[in-house]
């Protein structure tokens, strides 16, 4: 009893120092909230004639989600059986795993910002970034569930001779296949998501536009910018999802 | 004529340290069926998984039809392991893939590898896998998906990728602890004519004694990690029973 209410009492503490830290304040958010009233009656109705661009920007937006999960969705598979506890030997496991812990602990935009650098404006540096983190979480999720399969047929196909290769394609390859797809799917929903912001750092697609407008103050046609977001992750997570309920 | 299986002081150590054989020594005549029996933990999977390395034998040596397994190298353990068929309890088949395919997975050690990834195989191997299936009764089962099948199916799916290796033994992991009684027959009865027939060298595990008896032409017991009686079933009498099942205490 007295441990769990120190628990409590610790976490607390820590919750308060946090606040108190930022500046969380109950009484400032509540004055706030005319002006985010206001912020929201400026943005009506929506400046329409916006609309082909913000089509345009959700276009590549999309375009550099699609073509970063799918590249990386092929170069995490080596990667994902290089750090699979059961595939290979713990010289190889160990450091493949830490590189890719290291790896996945740097965010899309961060990634983003560097390619931006390192490339220039626009879309191409966002497909990169995309590649660079989702390469490796897909790797890590692959991994996971290669060490997850039956090793039963794997046993089975090695039994009759087959090389190692052998043994992957046909007993692990056809256990893990329906996860893998489902998985780079869902990478796929977030890295919709991911890709919108992507263009505040310059990286190219509809973050873009919804900057711009903002800093121009035209509410009216950031909030068209806003619809058009809206809609588009709506677009891709149900079609993602029902594309997934049909793998497993 | 030399042994089809040669076994002299087979010892496997399981880490950490967990002696599961100590030192065993068998020979093997082709055209036995031999029967292991013991109860579980007595050794037998390990003894069986040690014939074709599945497991990695700690000292001893492993001859199979003239050829090493201890010490073969990775391509000669692949040459000596497609003379090896193996069914095991859980039947191990890739379960999303077809009947089919399945079989023809014990045809990897003889295609070319590369068109083998990309799942294209010589018509003459589709053709003998095919040949293997109706063996086992299962020729009109070949594009249904492996696990649509009920266990006996499955165990004689298991039985045919074996054959596709035209295999000089096939090794037998409880292949019939999964099933029930009907079954356990059907089962046992398609490894004897295959043994029959085509003089195929047989070594099957079984839990139940008295299929064991029925079906081996040798019964092979193992008690804590040893060989304590090998002779033909007349031979096994109450006090052999005693000491293959007891507590392992001296009677």
């Amino acid at each position: 009893m007295s441990r769990s209410r120190a628990t409590l009492l610790t976490a607390l503490v820590i919750l308060g120092l946090a606040a108190w830290d930022t500046g969380a304040d109950p009484v400032r958010f509540a004055r706030g909230i005319p002006w985010m009233l206001d912020f929201v009656r400026r943005m009506i109705p929506p400046d329409l004639a916006v609309l082909p661009a913000a089509l345009e920007g959700a276009l590549k937006t999309v375009e550099i989600a699609v073509l970063g999960t799918a590249a990386s969705a092929g170069l995490a598979v080596p990667l994902g059986f290089l750090s699979a506890r059961n595939v290979v030997p713990r010289a190889v496991f160990y450091p493949a795993r830490a590189v890719l812990n290291f790896l996945r602990s740097i965010d899309t935009l961060v990634y983003a910002l560097l390619f931006v650098a390192a490339v220039g404006l626009g879309p191409f540096p966002g497909v990169l970034a995309v590649v660079a983190y989702t390469t490796t979480s897909l790797a890590k999720l692959y991994s996971e569930t290669i060490e997850g399969i039956d090793p039963g047929p794997a046993d089975a196909i090695t039994a009759t001779g087959a090389t190692r290769l052998q043994v992957l394609r046909f007993g692990v390859l056809p256990q893990v296949l329906p996860l893998f797809l489902s998985y780079i799917l869902y990478r796929l929903e977030s890295n919709i998501r991911a890709a919108t912001i992507l263009g505040f750092v310059g990286a190219g697609g509809i973050g873009f536009y919804l900057q711009t407008y903002l800093r121009m103050i035209d509410y009216p046609a950031a909030s068209t910018v806003l619809m058009v977001t809206v809609a588009m992750v709506m677009v891709v997570d149900f079609a993602s999802s029902r594309l997934r309920a049909r793998l497993v | 004529m030399p042994p089809m299986i040669e076994i002299r002081g087979l010892r496997v150590v399981l880490p950490p340290a967990t002696v599961a054989l100590y030192g065993v020594d068998l020979t093997v005549a082709a055209g036995e069926f031999v029967v292991i029996i013991g109860r579980s933990g007595a050794g037998k999977t390990t003894f069986l998984r040690s014939i074709n390395r599945l497991v990695e034998p700690t000292a001893g040596s492993v001859h199979v039809a003239g050829r090493a397994v201890t010490g073969a190298d990775p391509a000669a353990l692949r040459q000596v392991r497609r003379q090896i068929g193996m069914i095991f309890q859980q039947f191990n088949l890739v379960r999303r893939a077809s009947v089919l395919e399945n079989v023809l997975a014990g045809r990897l050690g003889y295609v070319p590898p590369v068109p083998s990834l990309l799942g294209r195989f010589p018509a003459r191997d589709r053709a003998f896998a095919r040949e293997c299936l109706a063996q086992v009764g299962l020729a009109e089962f070949a594009e249904r998906r492996a696990d649509t099948l009920s266990g006996g199916e499955q165990q004689r799916v298991a039985i045919a990728r074996a054959l596709a290796q035209e295999p000089s033994v096939i090794l037998g992991d409880e292949p019939t602890a999964s099933l029930d009684p009907a079954l356990t027959g059907s089962i046992m009865g398609i490894l004897k004519r295959i043994n029959q027939e085509s003089g195929l060298t047989l070594v099957v595990s079984q839990h139940q004694l008295e299929t064991g008896l029925e079906y081996g032409t040798r019964i092979v017991g193992f008690q804590a990690g040893r060989i304590c009686f090998d002779g033909p079933p007349e031979k096994v009498t109450a006090s052999v029973v005693d000491a293959i099942y007891g507590d392992g205490e001296p009677a």
